[in-house]
């Protein structure tokens, strides 16, 4: 197997080798789309127990200065003043939150996850190959009280998702009830960098940050370290999940997970066009009452003015897709050409029992039969011209093949992202 | 991935350019993927068969497979009417995963047998897979 000399690797692509891993370029790496295993097992995994992720080809860039608060006001679409928790407060140490960098144009930059890590210290999680990119843009915003530096040549990320993530977490924590007790959803602990004020060691002595987040829409972690403690880490992972029955995971079953979880992925389902209706409007800093912004930041007047399209999720009615590209389109029931697909794979732990998608982690008393056997459903998001209401039959079409789905506001029901961690800690 | 000495490549049928196997069982043809094909395509979830009795002359599309991450077309090595097609697929796609050969795909009955010699051998299909 020969690696092109462009591509990038992660410090753990020799695991991905010595594993037989199917590889792809992603984002110029050259990145693992799914071990022998096979996608399927991989996502269902990731549903029922557990998998894990080298996502270390993600850009992680810390900010920190007298205006770091100001210029993430500034250039971020959150509002940092209102967007934790229910009662829509302030970020505080130890939370995270999503959202967009716009252009100045409002077209999509990318999108990021902040995470504050002291009141003029922020880290920021973009995808792959764009920490560079955001620098340059954040710098042309910054008045010269910001220090930015691109952490990701220095880092190793890794992603355990699923129920059993928290089980096997615990395994190798000296302390798991001071670091998963209270952990909400969208929060961390931790800081492994230069400066960095609250240490979180494992009890091997690696430091971690531990971040409850992820790309599946399944309970997890996000796991950062030094670049020189990953592959440990990911070898002390597999060993504790080994009796829960956690696999290796590649980009396949990421992509198949994120798309039934209604989750976007930059560049593809948002990108260099102007952020329309889309069912990531919660990015947008909207008031209390969802009538205006609270803040204006870069892009937000071309977005108030601009001519903006509709983006919605859809599900099939068997595993069959169509391939995103110039020869497919979206057309309504008329037969009309309205838009175009962004994203088409397949969700394998979801099937329709009558009118309603069932899950494999559907309880049985919330109508999945006992002899429920998942054969997949279609999934993804297209973006056309016009509003659709949820339940509205489309037509995926690419030459002679034509795929009748439905606008759906979800996808994969009972997903466990949010789920209590007290209950999560006893899967 | 597989490397190519880990294929299981059977040296008693024939192989098409597009990784598809044929095998002569008396009158028909059995079609399916080959090893190579299958551990390209990754997971197959879905199957579409074509219509028994119908027609296709070789090298025309008749079926798609569907893995995880893609559609491909099943492309028929010679020329003929489908006389079988094999049902299970619809409900276990992952047979083609699991073994590609046990799980022909379909049957044709040849116009021409004599395409069916002009297909590749084991070592004429790993010699094409080398480059």
């Amino acid at each position: 197997m020969s690696v092109s000399k462009k591509l990038s690797t992660t410090v753990l692509h020799p695991f991905h080798l010595e594993r037989n891993a199917h590889m792809a370029e992603f984002g110029g790496y050259d990145m693992p789309l799914w071990y022998s295993s096979g996608t399927k097992a991989e996502h269902l995994a990731v549903i029922s127990q557990a998998g894990l992720f080298d996502t270390s080809h993600m850009a992680v860039i810390i900010v920190e200065g007298s205006g770091a608060f100001d210029l993430l006001q500034h250039s971020f679409t959150r509002d940092l003043r209102y967007c934790q928790g229910r009662s829509v407060g302030p970020l505080s140490d130890g939370r995270s939150v999503y959202g967009l960098f716009l252009h100045s144009d409002g077209t999509v930059l990318d999108d990021a996850i902040i995470s504050r890590c002291g009141a003029e210290r922020y880290m920021i999680v973009v995808n792959s190959g764009m920490g560079a990119g955001v620098c340059t843009h954040l710098r042309e915003f910054s008045d010269g009280e910001v220090n930015l530096v691109d952490c990701t040549d220095e880092l190793g990320k890794i992603d355990l998702q699923g129920p059993a993530s928290a089980a096997i977490l615990q395994k190798l924590l000296s302390d798991p009830e001071q670091v998963l007790a209270d952990m909400h959803y969208f929060s961390f602990r931790g800081d492994i960098f230069a400066g960095g004020s609250e240490s979180l060691e494992l009890k091997d002595g690696i430091k971690v940050i531990v971040s409850r987040t992820g790309y599946t829409g399944e309970f997890g972690f996000e796991l950062f370290t030094a670049k020189v403690d990953a592959r440990d880490l990911w070898n002390k992972l597999l060993d504790a999940g080994q009796s829960y029955g956690l696999l290796p995971c590649g980009l396949a079953a990421r992509d198949s997970l994120r798309a039934g979880a209604m989750l976007p992925l930059s560049h593809q389902d948002i990108g260099n066009w102007l952020f329309g209706h889309t069912p990531w409007s919660f990015v947008l800093p909207w008031d209390p009452d969802g009538q205006r912004w609270t803040k204006s930041f870069v892009g937000s007047q071309q977005l108030l003015q601009g001519d903006r399209d509709y983006t919605y999720g859809f599900a099939g009615y068997d595993p069959r897709k169509i391939q995103v590209g110039e020869a497919s389109e979206v057309q309504d029931i008329s037969g009309r050409r309205f838009g175009r697909i962004l994203t088409c794979t397949t969700d394998m732990a979801i099937g329709r029992v009558e009118d309603q998608i069932v899950s494999i982690a559907t309880p049985t008393s919330r109508g999945r039969p006992d002899s429920f056997q998942a054969r997949g459903l279609s999934c993804g998001f297209v973006r056309v011209d016009r509003p659709c209401e949820p339940g509205e039959q489309i037509f995926l079409v690419e030459g002679k093949r034509k795929l009748k789905v439905e606008i759906r506001k979800d996808i994969r029901p009972d997903r466990t992202a949010r789920a209590p961690m007290a209950r999560m800690r006893l899967s | 991935m597989k490397e190519i000495d880990e294929l299981n490549l059977p040296g008693d049928i024939y192989y098409s350019k597009e990784h598809e196997w044929a095998a002569k069982e008396g009158e028909v043809i059995r079609i399916g993927i080959s090893d190579y094909a299958q551990d390209q395509l990754g997971d197959i979830v879905f199957v579409e068969l074509p219509e028994p009795g119908s027609s296709f002359e070789r090298n025309e599309e008749f079926g798609t497979l569907e893995s995880v991450k893609a559609v491909s077309e099943i492309y028929i090595p010679v020329s003929g009417e489908i006389v079988a097609v094999n049902n299970a697929l619809e409900d276990a796609p992952e047979l083609l995963n699991e073994d590609p050969y046990d799980n022909w795909i379909v049957e044709v009955r040849p116009t021409d047998i004599d395409q069916y010699d002009e297909l590749l051998s084991r070592d004429d299909y790993v010699a094409m897979l080398k480059g």
